[in-house]
């Protein structure tokens, strides 16, 4: 405690300070936060709606309020610093600086509104139309967070505190301005293991594993619904709006009264909802009639806008058929968005529909598809440059790769089997030395001498596996322990640099080979990781979106035998290029959805 | 006898469905003709006399027995870049259309009803193929295929809703519901396509749509991997066939879903009882109307014919559907498909 006096009384003889853009940290929250109290001046103030007491080492509760944005809002702490000059505090310990929150909560804070985007089929364009929502609010200066009660998906990644989070609302999250996406906004995560049973993680933790049928009847009415309430409570309290995701279609009537991701989510958050349509496949006015008139009437209510998305041809001619859809429905169109051809990685759709090619590029890359493929976003970045990617599930669709990458699998063991029966494994051998490969998390385990699965743990049944043999290592599935961190490394190999990446896997890995990365952290001495064998073109990584930053490409792509101009990688690292798709889809949404109409259909006013 | 396939989308399976039909009927020795009045696909076929038709009527054809002729897809429109569309009227090019030119509606319909006419005088059923939705307002005073065909020829229709991208429910219930006043009750039957699991799952669900829209569910045809031909532009390249004998193998593909559509129980009795309905009368006893009350979620409306409040419930308690280790469209909802496992 007076270690954080100390600092207060630092900041209050600085003064407002606004936006610290020399600090190596910032933002540490959002973009545009206030920086002048780092350290919290009310601290700890007790305040339900900003913190709660945890468990602390000694067993005493300590109070916590690492998500509370409330002193980094710039009204906030300008207000308090002007009161504090006004009162003539000097000292962190004058009793009256206590008394300044509750007149800055009652002029500053608001519990915030929520929005939710549901859509009339899969593929609708929910994710984006979030991830544009969140972006005009940003822009308009409110503190916006993304929310996705329950998702299935094959994507995740790790939040600064280590919880698992599908990728997606990190993606979201950064286009609120959000600099640490937490499990908040995605507290229930599905991840199938079989087929009907899938581990429900919750908060970012695995919570248990459930059969389909339990999972509806048990989960949902029990804790699902539970989990939902409280999440949506934190984020109202934190955030000026919450933009929620719905999941497949709304109106799903055989599932309806067990769905907690769609329409009982929106009730649960109260939120307004937006029903986005898919313009492509053509009947999309009768999608989005049947959606709304579906909907139970108590329900129905909070569909209060209608996007249709999308269109690849002149939308003006969708406009022609809105009068008798409002007329319809009941209910107004925002806008028709045309299809906006941005570089934003997707939920899942894109591998579940059979996409087999990817891309334009003139240097091909055959990844191949796993049945249990997982996290295959980390490719996404190798768009950047002149490559396209072949999904491989034959041996004959590796004629002519340039390179292949064995990305992540749910599990090793099964996916490595298949891969053998299929033929890919023999091929890759046959291979081994002429093109690169590399292999990420658990197609980095199928490279090595053997997958020891002796106690069953991965494939079922207890047995060693014999691997490519592409590595002298040994991939060991000694206990259910899962590995979840983010990475900060160096490329040991070419010209070097910096590595960003992320580790989410089950098994350990004993390396006997020349490492290719190595990791530093705050709290560790540095280590090595993953393995190369330059003179073979063989490469391996635990780090999920090792490609994520430019280092990395470029020293793969260099083995790749192609033109020197198509291997020459843009300057700019993936994270940029992520930053300037937002724009430019926030951008064309701004430019044809109602704004004005949005933000007073959602509860505010412009 | 003569129906008229629809779908709720394009890609919801029409051409399948039409194909699945013929060769069924034909089978049966009901003597089946495919027709599309207007096709908008760049996949063309070159009949005998040398004319050229959309793809997916040479297979239909084929399913029927029959060599592909002209008549069976009287328009076909060709996208040939830059906004132009190619119109071929009758196997022959016809003229060209520029972007934001208007077609000569009535005339191509003229030229549709013609062949059409020359069909039905020759065959005993003919098995009608839509284009896209009808359920296009924007476009619907325009339409040819769908509800173009349906008014001046007067001929009962199915719709077909793909399940795989979720919201088919509602996509049949609207498409049911947008389709004009004087039309509607010339929809007559539902065909839930590409669901993966166990239909009795949505056995509530289709109660309800039957008894809202006065629509019967003809089938729910399994999600079956065979290679059909791309007809529509945007649908996906996974249906090209290969091979030398792109007709024997084509054949043995819808042999092989006419079997399966038989044990899984679809109800071609029905499509052929909807096919022999001689016209539309004003009082059509299958057609609901459009009021519908609603009441707590409950969806109640009135049947025309006997003036009694129908209720509808939602999940009956117990008797809950639960889709599960369906389709794509489900597996945003965590209803798990049958691939496998996923990370």
């Amino acid at each position: 405690m007076d270690c954080i006096k100390k600092k207060v009384n630092e900041e209050i003889e600085r003064g407002w300070i606004g936006s610290n853009l020399e600090c190596e940290y910032h933002p540490c929250h959002f973009t545009g936060q206030d920086c002048t109290f780092c350290y919290c001046p009310f601290y700890p103030c007790g305040d339900e709606d900003l913190g709660s007491n945890t468990p602390g080492k000694r067993g005493k509760p300590v109070w916590n309020c690492s998500d509370c944005l409330f002193i980094h809002r710039r009204e906030v702490a300008s207000f308090v610093m002007s009161e504090i000059r006004r009162l003539g505090i000097e000292d962190a310990s004058d009793e009256r600086l206590k008394g300044i929150l509750p007149e800055a909560k009652s002029r500053f804070w608001r519990e915030g509104k929520a929005v939710m985007v549901v859509g009339a089929t899969s593929d609708a364009g929910k994710s984006i139309t979030v991830a544009a929502i969140c972006r005009a609010l940003h822009r308009r200066g409110y503190l916006v967070a993304p929310f996705k009660s329950q998702n299935m998906s094959l994507n995740s990644k790790v939040t600064r505190t280590g919880a698992e989070i599908a990728m997606i609302q990190t993606l979201q999250a950064q286009a609120a301005g959000l600099t640490t996406p937490d499990a908040h906004m995605n507290p229930i995560l599905l991840k199938p293991k079989g087929d009907d049973i899938s581990q429900v993680v919750v908060c970012g933790k695995p919570f248990a594993d459930y059969r389909v049928k339990e999972y509806y009847e048990e989960f949902v009415p029990g804790p699902g619904i539970q989990i939902v309430k409280e999440h949506v409570d934190f984020m109202k309290k934190r955030y000026d709006y919450v933009v929620m995701e719905g999941a497949g279609s709304p109106a799903e009537i055989n599932i309806y009264d067990k769905d907690i991701a769609n329409m009982k989510a929106a009730e649960i958050a109260d939120a307004t909802v937006i029903l986005v349509v898919n313009v492509e496949w053509g009947g999309s006015y009768a999608y989005a009639l049947g959606t709304v008139e579906l909907i139970p009437e108590k329900d129905r209510k909070r569909i209060k806008g209608i996007i249709l998305n999308n269109v690849r041809g002149d939308p003006r001619k969708m406009l022609d058929g809105a009068d008798r859809l409002e007329e319809l429905t009941g209910v107004p169109l925002l806008g028709v968005m045309p299809h906006v051809d941005v570089m934003l990685p997707s939920e899942d759709s894109e591998a579940l529909r059979g996409t087999s090619r990817r891309g334009e590029g003139s240097i091909r890359i055959g990844v191949v598809k796993f049945p249990r493929i997982a996290n295959f976003t980390d490719i996404d970045p190798l768009f950047m440059d002149d490559v396209s990617i072949v999904y491989v599930q034959e041996p004959g669709d590796l004629d002519g790769v340039s390179a292949v990458i064995l990305p992540g699998t749910k599990n090793t063991v099964l996916d490595y089997r298949w891969m053998c029966e299929k033929g890919i494994a023999d091929r890759l051998k046959e291979m081994r030395g002429k093109v690169p490969i590399l292999g990420i998390c658990g197609g980095y385990q199928m490279m090595g001498v053997a997958m020891d699965d002796s106690l069953g743990i991965e494939g079922g049944e207890k047995e060693v596996v014999e691997g490519l043999g592409f590595f002298g290592n040994r991939s060991v599935f000694a206990e259910y322990k899962k590995t979840v961190a983010n990475r900060e490394a160096v490329l040991l190999k070419g010209e070097g640099g910096k590595v960003t990446g992320y580790e989410l896997h089950m098994g350990q890995t004993e390396v006997v080979e020349e490492p290719l990365f190595r990791v530093d952290s705050m709290f560790y001495p540095s280590w090595n990781e993953g393995s190369v064998r330059e003179e073979e073109k063989l490469f391996g990584t635990y780090l999920h979106g090792c490609f994520d930053l430019q280092a990395f490409r470029r020293y793969f792509l260099s083995f790749v035998d192609a033109p020197v101009e198509a291997k020459e990688a843009p300057a700019k690292s993936y994270e940029d290029l992520l930053e300037d798709s937002l724009d430019a889809l926030a951008d064309a949404f701004e430019s044809n959805i109602d704004m004005d109409r949005l933000i007073g259909i959602m509860g505010g006013s412009e | 006898m003569r129906v008229l396939v629809l779908g709720t989308s394009s890609s919801a399976g029409k051409t399948t469905v039409c194909a699945m039909l013929c060769r069924y009927f034909a089978r049966k020795g009901l003597d089946p003709v495919p027709f599309k009045a207007s096709n908008l696909s760049l996949n063309s076929y070159a009949t005998k006399d040398g004319g050229e038709i959309g793809m997916g009527q040479a297979f239909q054809a084929w399913s029927a027995g029959l060599e592909p002729e002209t008549d069976m897809n009287p328009v076909l429109l060709k996208p040939s870049g830059n906004g132009v569309l190619q119109a071929v009227v009758d196997g022959k090019p016809f003229r060209d259309y520029r972007r934001g030119e208007a077609m000569d509606r009535e005339e191509l319909l003229g030229q549709a009803l013609k062949a059409y006419g020359r069909l039905s005088a020759k065959h005993g059923m003919v098995v009608c193929e839509g284009s896209g939705s009808p359920a296009e307002i924007n476009i619907m005073d325009r339409d040819i295929a769908n509800t173009g065909l349906m008014g001046a020829a007067d001929v009962p229709a199915i719709l077909v809703g793909d399940i795989e991208r979720g919201g088919v429910f509602a996509a049949i219930y609207g498409t049911w519901r947008i389709i004009p006043d004087h039309l509607r009750p010339r929809l007559k039957g539902f065909v839930i396509n590409r669901f993966r699991g166990d239909a009795a799952l949505l056995d509530d669900a289709i109660s309800r749509i039957e008894s809202m829209t006065g629509m019967k569910c003809l089938g729910v045809l399994p999600y079956v991997y065979l290679r059909f031909p791309e007809e529509d532009s945007c649908s996906k390249s996974q249906g090209k066939l290969e091979g030398e004998n792109v007709r024997e193998a084509f054949l043995r593909n819808i042999d092989e879903l006419t079997d399966i559509a038989v044990s899984s129980g679809f109800d071609f009795d029905a499509v052929e009882r909807i096919a022999r309905e001689r016209s539309s009368s004003r009082r059509d006893p299958h057609g609901a109307d459009l009021r519908i009350l609603r009441d707590d979620g409950v969806h109640r409306h009135r049947l025309p014919s006997d003036q009694e409040d129908v209720g509808v419930r939602q999940d009956p308690a117990g008797g809950c559907s639960l889709g599960y280790g369906l389709s794509r469209g489900y597996l945003e909802h965590g209803l798990f498909d049958g691939h496998g496992c996923h990370a």
